[in-house]
């Protein structure tokens, strides 16, 4: 059986042109994916049953005594943490956050380590942004920051900038001047029209410079700053004021960099100001799937798009403290939820000494390295391929997946719910 | 699901002609009914203002905009939170709460419908699924085609029957109730920085004007027979001077329909202003309520504003950059392509700011100018004007003199040479407000044909009872208890379910969404139009068949059908 | 030697993502990343295994070229092997420093763990299933 327009489950571009070609529960071909997309489908390598540490070693057990399980762990906690949520779906989520609400627990997601950054930034001074058609038809400078598309969002230029014509921009590869920023030679930096490359740490002086030459203060530069020369400084600066509809978007290079979110504000500030000589927008890289879609449904839940801290019956937010490798670090919670997700690879290492200090259950269908450091793992259907629900693109436009095929696993939604249902039980 | 009996209420319920009268209210399943079942519920109201439930027809609570009103804005959600409760979730935020903190203040203060004032089709999945945790009220959302390439080439066509037959499909994919346009044409000249700035300037690129788009999406929201009318954010929001353009939008208006209105224009305070920079700004609501007391075709609302800290969001692209320029707190834009844009500002409306005690003497104008209260409704805009929460102190102002001689002291003491709100003396009566909170929004959304906004039998069973004693209080001098009435319910009825008491929420929720589809002849059905799905394909980032919303993000969905004329 | 370590997405990190008891997977998260003369003055070759360390640990890795990256540069994907070397400082955001964590790189014979072998040394329980 053909499928088309089916949903990708992996990055941030949420790209709905796939055909996939369905045999029973296995997905034997796709088209129109990228190499990510193609893996995503075409790997099986599901962890087969839930799983809980005994000792040494591991044993199967069922579905029921896993969920209970996991239930009695987080009812004995008294500092939970709720982590991960970027590659399930809305449904699933919005049960997360509130089983989290029940529990007086933290709930965070993967901005955390990604582009939490930049929530911080948009706090400070909001978020010129727009969805990606509007790139995609009127665009003709594209600006990569810090970002390196073509191995982190492999159809991103294709579907929406470097290489699409659009309304008003027909011919993309002609009309279109592709900018990257980068402190070091990508992929991606090779099919810039201009190609900066920034001293490591230096892309918040880099983005004063612009400001200062958007601003008309020319005569303030110096020779080189931070690696890029005046010359070429001027010469991005006229390209972006000069362009009709210019578009920059920017990776985790800004966000994990020294300056952390002020590096973010400063290049909205930079927006900003070019918004004042013509059109300009912003937009971050969302990686992990669904992430965005995390932070919108914590949003309208909670009020706040992560490191939500319900442990005073209130939300309360304060990232840097509420944020989870901070309390990991601090070694503050004592049981840990993780789904849809992986902190035993993407967590610093104390991090993940303390996961394996903690009873850590892991809601999730593959073998990762949480696995490791877990005490119990529950496999679930992959959303997207076997399990239907809401996603938003990194822009912010929310699209169903589909279901491709009935498969033997529950969903996330399915195994929150049950753990929901036992614990509000126990709280009353 | 037992019934309820009402007994000694003091009934207000204009729709049925019912002006204030000691009687009782028997609910069945849902329904107003002549009696009520063995074995109600007795409630006595003991003489107590009982209202049909209050509907909102335009307020921002749910979608993308509003959503990311409360991701940027921390200090928001802060400033208004309460823990978990009962039945009641957690909740954060003052001028944009979270869903179910709006659900939850809208519910203990009557309120049982909720139209949300802007939604982009592209996004509204997103709407939908707000909507599902906003419990309490039905809710119903204005679609956005303001900036709609597919319009504005069936105006470019003079296609009025296309424009319809691309309304048709929209509404029925997006699951939409009604026709918003905002700032029309402005949102797409904003794809390029620009803006439209009078009903006759042409958009960029599509040569089409304001003031076409305006006509001919009236004419093709009649064709389409749906149950409320173009529902207009006009040109030049919030500029100096601005009034003219207002005026010559009513212009524009023709009178089609026998039901209702043929055009609404929402929020109009922030459209009535004279004078030609900050400085000398002025009110002329004068000007505005003459045109609308001349044309009953046309219906507004307020749009007040309340001096405080608020957050101002729409579609309205350009206005919140001209905001932002005047304001440099924070700024956020969205825009959605081939559709129309969106853009957040945090504001304060200060007493000391001249311009805002003219602009808050303005709404209070409108309201008081209108001579048929059927025609201009209470709202703030919320929350632009001032968040929902403040509907109690406007219907103060509105009842009594003696509170706006009160604030007079209060604000700017030049403002009285810019308008005339201290020389009106007229004081709104109850009949007045609750015409202007209920009745009417739901004759101007066409909603009485689903049995909202009325307590007749075979109504829907959606009912605020306060514990205001209209025979032992006089509004205009104690207009405190009007606040303090006003601001909770003793009890609020959604659907024959006592669903808040005495400001707090008492069963979990389960609202209907209610969205239009209006039947076309195949000829007129995009979706079978190969040069609209051609077109759909190469300029949106989702394909066709990824773009309609699907019925399960409706687990409770209202349907109303028309059938269309073309 | 010293180094400063950035880390990000390679393409083949996300394909084998799913994968990360296999050896696609190891193979990839792995690599050090180096200038070519950087490896020059190492005396190091693609292939070559390394000890790299960090004020917050230290793993064994293998080495490969990148002209593309300046000298005093070295690249790892994100993953356990990068992380082995990031502390948990997040200067009040939340954030550690993911691009940015001085190391010092010498050569070694010590084989490369595998992911499993990492996360026993964090206290886990390898699941080889």
């Amino acid at each position: 059986m053909k499928v088309e327009d089916v949903v990708c489950p992996f990055c941030g571009c949420l790209c709905d042109d796939l055909v996939v070609e369905v045999e029973g529960t296995r997905v034997v071909n796709v088209e129109n994916g990228c190499t990510l997309a193609n893996e995503k489908f075409m790997g099986d390598h599901r962890l087969k049953a839930p799983i809980r540490r005994a000792g040494n070693a591991w044993e199967e057990i069922s579905y029921d005594e896993a969920i209970e399980e996991t239930a009695a762990i987080l009812l004995d906690a008294d500092r939970p943490l709720l982590y991960g949520w970027s590659g399930t779906f809305g449904e699933a989520q919005s049960v997360g956050v509130h089983l989290a609400e029940l529990l007086g627990a933290v709930i965070d997601n993967t901005s955390t380590v990604c582009h939490g950054p930049s929530i911080m930034a948009i706090q400070e001074v909001g978020h010129p942004g727009c969805t990606l058609g509007q790139v995609k038809n009127r665009a003709d400078v594209v600006v990569y920051w810090a970002a390196n598309p073509i191995e982190a969002h492999p159809r991103h230029m294709s579907r929406y900038t470097t290489f699409c014509d659009g309304f008003f921009v027909k011919s993309a590869f002609r009309e279109r001047k592709v900018i990257v920023v980068d402190v070091r030679e990508t992929e991606s930096s090779q099919v810039a029209d201009e190609f900066v490359k920034v001293n490591p740490g230096g892309d918040y002086a880099v983005l004063s410079a612009l400001r200062a030459i958007v601003r008309g203060k020319r005569d303030l530069i110096p020779a080189t700053v931070e690696g890029v020369s005046r010359e070429q400084l001027f010469r991005v600066a006229d390209l972006c004021m000069s362009a009709k509809f210019g578009a920059i978007f920017f990776g985790v290079g800004l966000t994990m960099a020294q300056g952390k979110y002020k590096n973010i504000r400063n290049a909205i500030e930079l927006t900003e100001e070019l918004n004042r000589h013509t059109k300009f927008t912003i937009s971050p890289m969302r990686g992990h799937w669904n992430v965005y879609g995390s932070n919108e449904v914590f949003t309208w839940i909670t009020g706040y798009p992560y490191a939500v801290d319900f442990a005073r019956g209130i939300a309360f937010y304060n990232p840097g403290e509420t944020t989870s490798v901070d309390i990991l670090r601090r070694g503050e919670c004592d049981a840990c939820l993780v789904v849809a997700s992986d902190p035993g690879a993407h967590f610093p290492r104390a991090c993940a000494e303390h996961l394996a200090r903690i009873p850590t259950v892991q809601i999730d269908p593959h073998v990762n390295a949480t696995t490791h450091l877990s005490r119990i793992q529950i496999p679930v259907a992959v959303t997207g391929i076997d399990a239907e629900g809401t996603a938003y693109r990194m822009d912010g436009v929310p699209i169903r997946t589909r279901r491709l095929f009935y498969g033997n696993y529950p969903d996330d939604l399915d195994v929150l719910e049950k753990l929901y249902r036992i614990i509000r039980e126990a709280r009353g | 699901m037992a019934g309820i009996l009402i007994k000694n209420a003091f009934v207000i319920d204009p729709i049925s002609g019912i002006k204030g009268e000691v009687m009782d209210i028997a609910i069945n399943k849902g329904k107003i009914v002549e009696e009520a079942p063995p074995g109600s519920e007795i409630i006595d109201a003991a003489g107590c203002l009982t209202l049909p439930g209050g509907i909102d027809s335009h307020s921002h609570v749910c979608g993308t905009k509003v959503n990311f009103g409360r991701y940027m804005s921390p200090e928001d959600m802060r400033a208004g939170r309460t823990a978990r409760k009962g039945v009641m979730h957690v909740t954060s935020g003052y001028s944009v709460p979270t869903t179910f903190g709006n659900s939850y203040r809208y519910s203990t203060m009557g309120y049982t419908t909720i139209l949300e004032g802007a939604m982009a089709p592209l996004e509204a999945r997103h709407t939908h699924e707000e909507f599902t945790a906003t419990p309490h009220q039905d809710m119903l959302a204005n679609t956005l085609f303001d900036g709609n390439w597919s319009i504005m080439e069936a105006v470019q066509e003079k296609d009025t029957r296309r424009a319809a037959a691309v309304v048709a499909w929209v509404l029925a994919a997006a699951k939409g109730f009604a026709i918003k346009l905002t700032n029309p044409g402005g949102t797409e000249a904003w794809g390029w920085g620009e803006d439209v700035h009078s009903v006759h300037d042409p958009v960029p690129k599509f040569g089409v004007t304001p003031a076409e788009i305006i006509s001919t999406m009236i004419r093709a929201n009649e064709l389409l027979n749906l149950p409320h009318s173009v529902h207009l954010h006009c040109n030049n929001l919030g500029v100096p001077g601005n009034y003219q353009t207002t005026l010559d939008t009513i212009e524009l208006a023709p009178d089609l329909n026998r039901e209702r209105q043929s055009l609404y224009l929402t929020h109009v305070q922030f459209h009535s202003y004279g004078g030609s920079t900050w400085r000398d700004i002025c009110s002329k609501s004068e000007d505005i309520t003459r045109a609308v007391n001349n044309r009953p075709q046309v219906v507004m609302d307020m749009g007040q504003i309340m001096f405080g800290r608020t957050t101002t969001m729409t579609a309205d692209g350009p206005m919140e950059f001209k905001l932002y320029m005047l304001h440099h707190n924070k700024w956020s834009n969205h825009d959605v392509e081939l559709e129309t844009g969106s853009g957040i500002i945090p504001v304060y409306y200060g007493r000391k700011s001249l311009v805002n005690c003219v602009m808050w003497s303005i709404g209070l104008e409108l309201a008081l100018l209108t001579r048929n209260p059927w025609q201009c409704l209470l709202s703030t805009d919320s929350p632009n004007g001032a968040p929902f929460v403040k509907y109690p102190e406007i219907i103060a102002l509105l009842m009594s003199r003696r509170l706006r001689e009160n604030e007079r002291r209060m604000i700017d003491p030049r403002t009285e040479h810019f308008v005339p709100l201290f020389a009106i003396e007229r004081e709104l009566d109850w009949y007045e407000i609750a015409v202007m909170t209920r009745a009417a929004q739901a004759k101007a959304l066409g909603i009485t044909r689903i049995g909202k906004g009325y307590l007749a039998p075979g109504a829907e069973a959606d009912v605020a009872i306060f514990s205001i004693r209209p025979d032992q209080v006089d509004p205009s001098v104690d207009y405190q208890q009007v606040m303090a009435g006003f601001s909770r319910t003793r009890y609020t009825i959604k659907r024959g379910r006592i669903v808040a008491r005495d400001g707090e929420v008492v069963v979990e929720g389960a609202n209907s969404t209610i969205w239009t589809k209006a039947i076309v002849p195949d000829a007129y059905d995009m979706s079978l139009d190969p040069e609209f799905r051609k077109k759909f394909e190469q300029y949106y980032t989702v394909r066709m068949s990824n773009y309609p919303v699907q019925d399960v993000y409706l687990p409770r969905g209202v349907r109303i059908e028309t059938e269309a004329q073309l | 030697m010293n180094f400063l370590l950035n880390t990000g997405r390679t393409i083949r990190q996300g394909s084998s993502v799913e994968r990360k008891n296999s050896a696609t997977y190891r193979e990839e998260a792995s690599a050090v990343s180096m200038n070519p003369v950087d490896m020059f003055e190492m005396m190091v070759e693609q292939g070559d295994r390394v000890r790299v360390k960090s004020g917050s640990g230290e793993v064994v890795m293998w080495v490969r070229p990148d002209p593309g990256l300046g000298r005093g540069k070295v690249f790892v994907c994100l993953g356990p092997y990068a992380n082995h070397l990031i502390g948990t400082e997040t200067h009040g955001t939340g954030m550690p420093d993911f691009k940015s964590t001085p190391v010092s790189i010498e050569p070694t014979e010590e084989p490369v763990p595998s992911v499993a072998v990492l996360m026993r040394q964090c206290g886990g329980v390898p699941y080889e299933g």
